[in-house]
């Protein structure tokens, strides 16, 4: 009922406010990656690490699903104090949080890699580094990808909170659609677009892991 | 699958790139600017940024949805915040700077000017022009029959007149009812504490007499609310302006000449106008202070 009552309301909403909305969308993208993107670099090395040193595994995953129990609202503010307010608070939390999916990805999917092909490439002389990289990798890339499409959904909803450190992206529209009388319209347009982004994560990287 | 991750690692390593070009080019010297969570401050945030943008290239980097002054300030003391751009006299005389009420507009900014000064080393730039501070407020028809012009005119009718206030406001010592009705000697025949943004529609719509809204709301221009002249000064001066860290005007030489060009620009009623395109017709505020500066030409006439 309400959606549909305030369906004018949103349509002129949204040709009256095209740019802004583009340019909060646009930003919203662009932290959520970086973020993710951070993580990937820490992340899938940290994971081939731990893989090859079993001894750590258990230490390292423990301390980062400590990490993943922080509210994302208590996280923010407490990098807020370290680092202040804006974009490096809100990608810095985004990389925390995205830590765990692409770090257990990466060992479950190289742990679970069969022996025998490791055996054998073992078998035809391969080295360490030629094993990891031209067996076991390929093999655990798709649980890999899994793990890094996980971490981009939540980036999305860690950005969105974003705004109350002042960070900008779709959760500003939101915001403001919540301090507003009538702002219902304001509400739907903000969390759709960020469920879009959402959506978007998840459908493109679900196309890379079919093959 | 190739091609695939390839330009998963290009589009990662784009926005990275363009992470490490923007945190390195221009935010480490960029002006950061402090907006609140009220249209009002967020429309005067943008036309603050849009004014640097329009006559400088210094980078500005607008940062939003600072809840209350206190943040503000805090930020502004960990040099997060270089330019407050929504700041009122009355919020900081009594909250940061804990000094007693002064009910003269005039001096009231004198005493923050000077404090600021002395004690923060920030200076307050001349007004916007508009104060946003409590008023009462009758219809257009109330204000006839009674011959309502100022709080004290309401004296004579008040055992038949209905009140909204803010509920707040209504339990508050010191400035609140109870202080007020002393003051003015007036007693409400009944005083309803409501919610702040229900006022408008209440009394507009006939269900209230008198109401205590915010001077700069835009329902208070869209419905031709009167608004009572508070003749006992009893009511604290918020006259809206901005401060800027001294440092980072010394710092940017051309700041200071460009943000006076608002000085004194907004009156209340124009306030009024833009805070009901923001919040009626749902104009977002970076928006309504884009339009709003191109209609007056981003002020440039005078200073040729």
């Amino acid at each position: 009922m309400i959606i549909l009552s305030s369906s004018t309301n949103i349509i002129s909403y949204l040709i009256e406010n095209s740019t802004y909305i583009f340019q909060e969308f646009a930003k919203h993208l662009y932290l959520s990656l970086i973020g993710v993107g951070f993580s990937i670099i820490v992340g899938v090395p940290l994971g081939i690490w731990i893989s090859e040193k079993k001894r750590l595994a258990g230490i390292v995953i423990g301390i980062i699903n400590v990490i993943q129990t922080v509210p994302s609202f208590a996280m923010l503010s407490i990098l807020m104090i370290v680092l202040g307010l804006g974009d490096n608070t809100v990608i810095a939390t985004i990389f925390l949080y995205a830590l765990l999916p692409i770090v257990k990805n990466t060992y479950v999917g190289l742990d679970s890699v069969d022996p025998h092909f490791i055996d054998c490439g073992r078998g035809v002389g391969m080295s360490r580094f030629q094993v990891l990289r031209i067996v076991k990798f390929p093999i655990a890339l798709p649980i890999i990808l899994a793990g890094i499409r996980n971490a981009l959904v939540i980036s999305v909803g860690v950005t969105a909170i974003g705004s109350f450190v002042g960070a900008g992206g779709l959760g500003d529209i939101i915001l403001r659609g919540t301090n507003t009388t009538n702002g219902t319209p304001i509400i739907i347009v903000g969390s759709f677009f960020t469920a879009l982004i959402a959506v978007f994560f998840d459908v493109s990287l679900g196309k890379l892991e079919e093959k | 699958m190739k091609k695939k991750l390839l330009l998963l690692t290009s589009v990662f390593s784009l926005s990275l790139c363009l992470f490490f070009y923007n945190s390195f080019k221009r935010d480490v010297n960029a002006i950061k600017l402090s907006g609140g969570i009220t249209s009002e401050s967020q429309i005067l945030m943008s036309l603050v940024e849009k004014m640097i943008v329009h006559y400088t290239d210094y980078p500005v980097k607008p940062l939003n949805n600072l809840a209350s002054a206190n943040i503000v300030h805090q930020a502004m003391l960990n040099e997060e915040v270089d330019i407050a751009t929504t700041r009122y006299t009355g919020t900081d005389l009594l909250v940061t700077l804990k000094l007693p009420l002064e009910t003269n507009p005039e001096k009231a900014f004198q005493i923050v000017e000077k404090e600021f000064i002395e004690r923060f080393n920030q200076q307050w730039f001349p007004g916007y022009g508009f104060s946003n501070q409590f008023m009462f407020m009758v219809t257009q028809e109330t204000a006839e029959k009674y011959n309502l012009k100022k709080i004290s005119d309401l004296k004579n009718y008040d055992d038949k007149l209905t009140v909204g206030v803010d509920t707040a406001w209504y339990k508050r010592k010191g400035d609140g009812y109870q202080a007020f009705s002393k003051e003015y000697d007036i007693d409400f025949k009944r005083v309803y504490p409501m919610q702040i943004g229900l006022v408008y529609d209440a009394v507009a719509a006939g269900e209230l007499d008198v109401v205590l809204g915010y001077s700069t709301d835009g329902r208070v221009g869209s419905y031709n609310l009167v608004m009572l002249e508070d003749d006992l000064k009893f009511f604290p001066p918020y006259t809206a302006a901005m401060i800027a860290r001294i440092e980072v005007l010394e710092q940017y030489p051309e700041l200071e000449k460009v943000l006076l060009r608002l000085e004194n620009k907004i009156d209340t009623e124009t306030m009024q106008r833009l805070n009901y395109e923001a919040d009626n017709d749902l104009v977002e505020p970076s928006i309504v202070a884009q339009r709003f500066l191109e209609e007056n030409n981003y002020f440039e006439e005078e200073y040729k």
